[in-house]
Formats: structure tokens, sequence, C-alpha cells
């Protein structure tokens, strides 16, 4: 393929390296608008939630892993702080098999896409990495990190439809 | 509020105050890689409006899902990958409405340097001839001739193959040639 020694393409590419100037206003418009939606930055685990029985919605997960997990759904009820509500929580298998991997981390909406938060633990020789994570009811995005450095959807889920971030995404619904 | 110092943190440092919650700290990356951003953005789009209000959209969408950057340390890699995709966005959108061609007003103010109305027509020249590209080779194209990017960082950024992106960057130089001798020999 002919690259720089075309002169031509050369003097264009000169041209068009040249630095655009933007509004000088351009920061503080972006700052504004960041300021105006702070981001949630406490651990998911330590926010208010209420959680309900959803076992349909643990199955259909389940589901999603055909092949790959060997599903266990576990219903857990209890009763919150507030007097008269009574919570409970789907717990959701999340399996991935990675027969190579070092580590395996889970990172979603429901952990604010922490690689720290939610380790995946190896199951043994069949080289599966397993956790289990108590999800309320709702829509969410979620992605495996392979030895701290590679993002990886979930083979066996659906992908999300917006992967703008370069980091393609796998989506579940956890339902009522 | 200016942004006048220089933020010497590193773009992971950077990213770990925000997350943190430090929301000031997050000026120091949009100051970093606005104005390559912004070149890139300009050229494709062709239309400097548009180009900082995909750039705007850009830096707020990466605030906003800055936990999914998986590398912090190579936030600008992962901010222009967004930029690609919201350029491609409002590209299209635009597409469906009008053919719209508007100078960088800040090229015409810098037009007078040397030569004016000849660089002012080789830059306007070059305008025609990126309009005329596909989205795909345009885009292309000035990853990696103006962005200078290798075709591996390419691939992250635009998620298409090497062979794909290869052939794109081939019929871009084909077309731009084609295009621009014939304006030189006008």
């Amino acid at each position: 393929m002919p690259e720089m020694e075309d002169e031509l393409i050369g003097r264009v590419a000169a041209e068009l390296r040249r630095p655009v100037r933007l509004d000088p206003a351009f920061d503080d418009r972006v700052m504004a608008a960041v300021r105006a939606h702070p981001l949630a930055l406490r651990p998911w685990l330590f926010r208010r939630r209420t959680f309900s029985v959803t076992p349909l919605g643990a199955l259909a997960v389940a589901a999603g892993f055909a092949g790959l997990i060997v599903a266990t759904t576990l219903q857990l009820a209890r009763r919150s702080e507030e007097p008269g509500t009574v919570t409970a929580a789907s717990v959701v298998p999340f399996v991935l098999h990675a027969p190579d991997a070092r580590s395996v981390t889970l990172v979603g909406d429901f952990n604010d896409w922490d690689a720290a938060a939610t380790p995946l633990r190896a199951t043994g020789a069949s080289g599966s990495w397993v956790v289990t994570v108590p999800l309320p009811p709702g829509r969410y995005r979620y992605a495996f990190v392979v030895d701290g450095t590679r993002w990886i959807p979930d083979p066996a889920a659906p992908r999300a439809p917006d992967d703008d971030f370069g980091t393609p995404n796998s989506v579940l619904t956890v339902g009522t | 509020m200016g942004h006048t110092h220089r933020e010497t943190a590193s773009d992971g440092a950077l990213v770990r105050r925000v997350l943190a919650g430090d929301v000031e700290a997050y000026a120091g990356l949009v100051a970093r890689y606005r104005d390559r951003l912004g070149r890139y953005a300009v050229h494709l789009l062709g239309d400097q409006a548009d180009a900082e209000d995909a750039l705007q959209e850009t830096f707020v969408r990466a605030y906003r899902n800055l936990g999914q950057c998986a590398d912090p340390e190579r936030f600008g890699a992962w901010v222009f990958r967004i930029l690609v995709n919201r350029c491609r966005t409002i590209g299209g959108q635009r597409a469906k409405r009008e053919r719209v061609v508007v100078r960088s007003e800040a090229h015409v103010a810098e037009a007078d340097v040397e030569h004016p109305a000849d660089r002012q027509a080789w830059r306007e020249a070059i305008r025609w001839a990126l309009d005329r590209l596909s989205p795909e080779q345009r885009e292309a194209f000035l990853l990696k001739y103006v962005e200078e990017l290798s075709y591996e960082e390419m691939m992250e950024i635009t998620g298409a193959g090497e062979s794909a992106l290869k052939m794109r960057v081939k019929r871009a130089c084909e077309a731009m040639r084609a295009m621009l001798a014939e304006v030189e020999r006008a």
C-alpha cells in the first residue's frame, strides 16, 4: 500500500494536521454539563436497594448461559430494616469458561463497573469461573475482565446495543 | 472558569480522582484531549458546530460511563473510540437531512499567514475531496494519515478488521489523489 511516500497525500495530511481552534468556552460547557450529572460512586453493596423474589428472571438468565453454566437459582427473602417492607434477592450465577485465565472479575451496572468488586472463583479443572450475585429486577449491562486487562462480553448472553465505550458488553434482564 | 494550568497527572491518576468523587479532575482530561479530538471531529464532519457538539457529547458520555474505562491509563484511546462512534451517528443523521459543507472558521481565520488565496483554495479543495469520500473511507484516512495511528490502534478504535481498514485507506488515497490532481490541474 502506498504510504507517506505519496507526495500529494503527504501534503494533504500535513494540512489536516494543523491545529483546529475550538470555542474558547468549550471546556466550561463540558464541565458545566458534567457537574450537572454527578456520578453515583458508592459501591453497590452499600446502596439501599429493595430486592424482590425473581424466579423467572433468574431462570431466563440461566437459560442464556446455555452449555456453559450449571445455573443455580436461589431465592433469598429477608426483612429489611424498614417495618412492613419485605425484600428478597434473586441470586444470579455468572459463569465464564476461561481455562487460561489467571483471574476473572465481573463488572456491570450493578457494581459501578468496579473491576475489583466482584471476582469470580475458579471451579477447578473445568476452566470455568463462577460468581453469584444478588440482583433486583432490572436491566443490566455487564462484562468480564480477564487477567485485569482484557474486557470481554459474556459469550452466552446477548450483546448490549450501546457499545460506544470500546468495551463490548452483555445485557441481562432480571424480571419480577 | 478557565483551565490555564497544564495538568501533569497521568490519565489513570485523573480517572481515579474523578471516580473517587473529584469531578473537577475531569477538566484535566478534557484539556488534554480536546484539541486532538476536536481536529478529528472537524475534519470528519466538515462542520465546526457539529464537531463541537459531537465532542461535547463525547466528553459527557465518557464521564458518565467512566467506570467502564477498563484501562484508565489509556483513557485517550477509549474516549477517541467514543468520539468516532458519535461522529458516525451524527454524520449518519446529517446525511439523511442534507449534505452540509461548512468551512472551519478557525481555518478561515488562519488563512492569511502565507499566500492566503492559495492556502485557502488548497484547504477548500481538501475539504471538498474529503466530503466526497465515503464516511468509512474518510474515517480511515483521517485516523491513518492525520492522527497517525497504527492499524492496530485503528482496529481498537473503529472495531473494523485490519484488511478492511487497509482497503478503506487505499481507496481513500486513490480517490483523494484523483480528485486533488484534478483540482491542481485546473
